[in-house]
């Protein structure tokens, strides 16, 4: 039966080939992914009246995220604060990355499981262990003045606790994205880059980091999209006026039960987190990372 | 810059990363122990937190509806995100851009977005009550993603010439997966399984809308905050992360000896 199966597959080209395989994962996102957020999009242009849905075509919600200025105050906010904590997640992976890629030995998969094991804690539970470590008689300060040294007074419930919680979070994320692109990378080249008389520092920028270019854009897209929604860090970290737009868009669906409001701010930051990425995967050069799949092996 | 120099900054910044990383961790553990567990310091110990977690039989049933979400969660989307790296880089298609486009989107959606859309479906539309298996499903849509970015960046300079020379010589497909590809790329599925296990065993913005009144460890950590954070949850957490470093100990002893590399090739890897 196989044999027959195998004689039929045969006869398929390669375009066709594609399709069948593909299908399920297609149809899976389809039904799950797709239907879902297209039931977004319809709600976010109907009316809620005292926790009601109203079947009622408008685009009052949108003019509404746009035009309220608390909204685009949490929107800056909160673009703000996701690139600069992708950025600086990308900043301290690379050295960790690299580190355990060229000095780990037959430990690397000990030390990046390592980088895993604090996401078995629950993110709720991590963030408030944080405010007991950045708190005022927390482990941080506790520690300096063991040391004879001042606490640090103001460090719980400011937009610096909330970056900090979510460099906390997402860093293990970005190095483990660098790490297995560093895996596949062959070093070789850059020892090559070097016999033909680049320096350390030339050689790591012309060989090794557009090399890793992929792998650097996927640790930030995970690190940036959450960021950009996350509502639970601030809520703990950020204090009073450290409002981020994912909370504001949170409370339209539980508190003030404003459903199409709410639906109405997610297509937005759908949009924004689209546009955001888009610009910086345009700056990947597909043919200087070193691609072998989809027919260009030779 | 000197190698040992070169060296020695990269290694103070992981040791720096990792500290970061595990003085949360190390908090818990301590409060777990103490009387105070908001602020424990210093610390009166106690054990009382754990004497609860044994009584307490909606933690079990946390426990067990969590492990049921992360494994079906993982198995499903790393199943789904194999077939689609493979098919993505093996065969050229017009329709290729398409595909990858509708495999690349979850990136660009985040948690929060995922729950409520699937919340609005449910709820609204189908009249479907929260539960598991839509939690699951909803949690696979986020796996995917990421499974499908760890395997494909694993796979990624694959060399396919392998396969072929298999069906060269007169193995089929399946054969050829098992015995050719399967051998190869196995770690990036076992990360990717991983990975997904532990970010949907713990997830907390999509299970919060998509599971209703089933109750799993973060939506049980969640519920807790309004009356201050329970003891036992920082003893189950103190608890899990001691078995999972336990094994890591063990796994370390066995990698030092040298009597199980867990993939590590001396001379090959170095």
């Amino acid at each position: 039966m196989t044999g027959a199966l195998f004689r039929r597959w045969l006869k398929l080209d390669a375009n066709h080939r594609f399709l069948l395989l593909t299908a399920p994962v297609v149809m899976f996102l389809l039904a799950f992914f797709v239907v879902p957020l297209l039931s977004i999009l319809i709600v976010s242009l109907w009316r809620t009246e005292s926790y009601q849905l109203i079947i009622d075509w408008n685009l009052d919600n949108y003019a509404a995220v746009l035009t309220e200025p608390s909204y685009r105050t949490f929107m800056l906010r909160s673009l703000t604060s996701a690139l600069i904590v992708s950025v600086v997640c990308v900043a301290l992976a690379w050295p960790i990355a690299y580190f355990v890629i060229r000095y780990g030995g037959r430990y690397k998969l000990l030390l990046v499981l390592g980088l895993a094991v604090p996401f078995l804690t629950g993110i709720v539970l991590r963030v408030i262990a944080l405010q007991g470590v950045l708190g005022p008689i927390g482990l941080l300060n506790l520690g300096l003045m063991q040391l004879g040294l001042q606490p640090v007074q103001s460090l719980m419930f400011t937009k610096t606790a909330t970056v900090v919680g979510l460099i906390y979070l997402f860093l293990p994320f970005v190095t483990t994205a660098i790490y297995l692109s560093l895996l596949n990378f062959d070093f070789k080249l850059l020892d090559a880059a070097k016999v033909f008389g680049a320096g350390n520092i030339r050689a790591f920028w012309e060989v090794t980091w557009p090399l890793n270019w992929v792998g650097t854009v996927i640790g930030f897209a995970l690190t940036f999209v959450p960021c950009l929604a996350e509502s639970v860090t601030p809520r703990f970290l950020g204090g009073a006026d450290g409002t981020l737009y994912g909370m504001a868009m949170g409370s339209q669906f539980s508190a003030t039960g404003t459903w199409a409001l709410g639906a109405a701010m997610g297509v937005v930051l759908f949009v924004v987190a689209g546009l955001t990425l888009f610009a910086i995967s345009r700056l990947v050069d597909i043919k200087r990372s070193g691609f072998t799949g989809a027919g260009s092996r030779d | 810059m000197s190698k040992t120099l070169h060296k020695t900054l990269l290694g103070c910044i992981t040791l720096l990363a990792f500290v970061f990383l595990y003085v949360p961790i190390v908090h818990i553990t301590l409060a777990s122990f103490s009387k105070d567990i908001v602020w424990p310091y210093p610390i009166r110990f106690t054990t009382a937190a754990y004497a609860k977690l044994f009584e307490g039989t909606i933690y079990h049933d946390a426990l067990w509806n969590s492990l049921l979400l992360g494994l079906g969660t993982a198995l499903l989307s790393t199943t789904l995100a194999t077939l689609a790296v493979l098919s993505v880089l093996k065969y050229r298609s017009r329709w290729k851009g398409l595909v990858l486009f509708l495999f690349v989107a979850p990136l660009f959606v985040a948690d929060v977005l995922l729950g409520i859309s699937t919340l609005i479906l449910n709820g609204l539309f189908l009249e479907i009550p929260g539960n598991l298996l839509s939690a699951i499903l909803a949690n696979t849509v986020r796996a995917f993603t990421y499974a499908l970015l760890i395997i494909a960046t694993q796979l990624y300079r694959y060399n396919w010439k392998l396969d072929d020379a298999a069906m060269v010589f007169g193995a089929g497909p399946v054969r050829t997966f098992l015995e050719i590809t399967l051998p190869g790329i196995w770690p990036a599925l076992l990360g990717a399984f991983i990975v997904t296990f532990i970010l949907s065993f713990n997830n907390l913005d999509i299970s919060f809308y998509t599971l209703g009144a089933v109750p799993t460890m973060p939506s049980v950590a969640w519920g807790s905050l309004r009356f201050g954070i329970k003891p036992e949850l920082y003893a189950i957490a103190a608890l899990v992360n001691g078995a999972v470093l336990l094994c890591l100990l063990a796994m370390f002893i066995l990698m030092k000896s040298g009597r199980v590399g867990f993939g590590y090739k001396a001379g090959r890897d170095d």
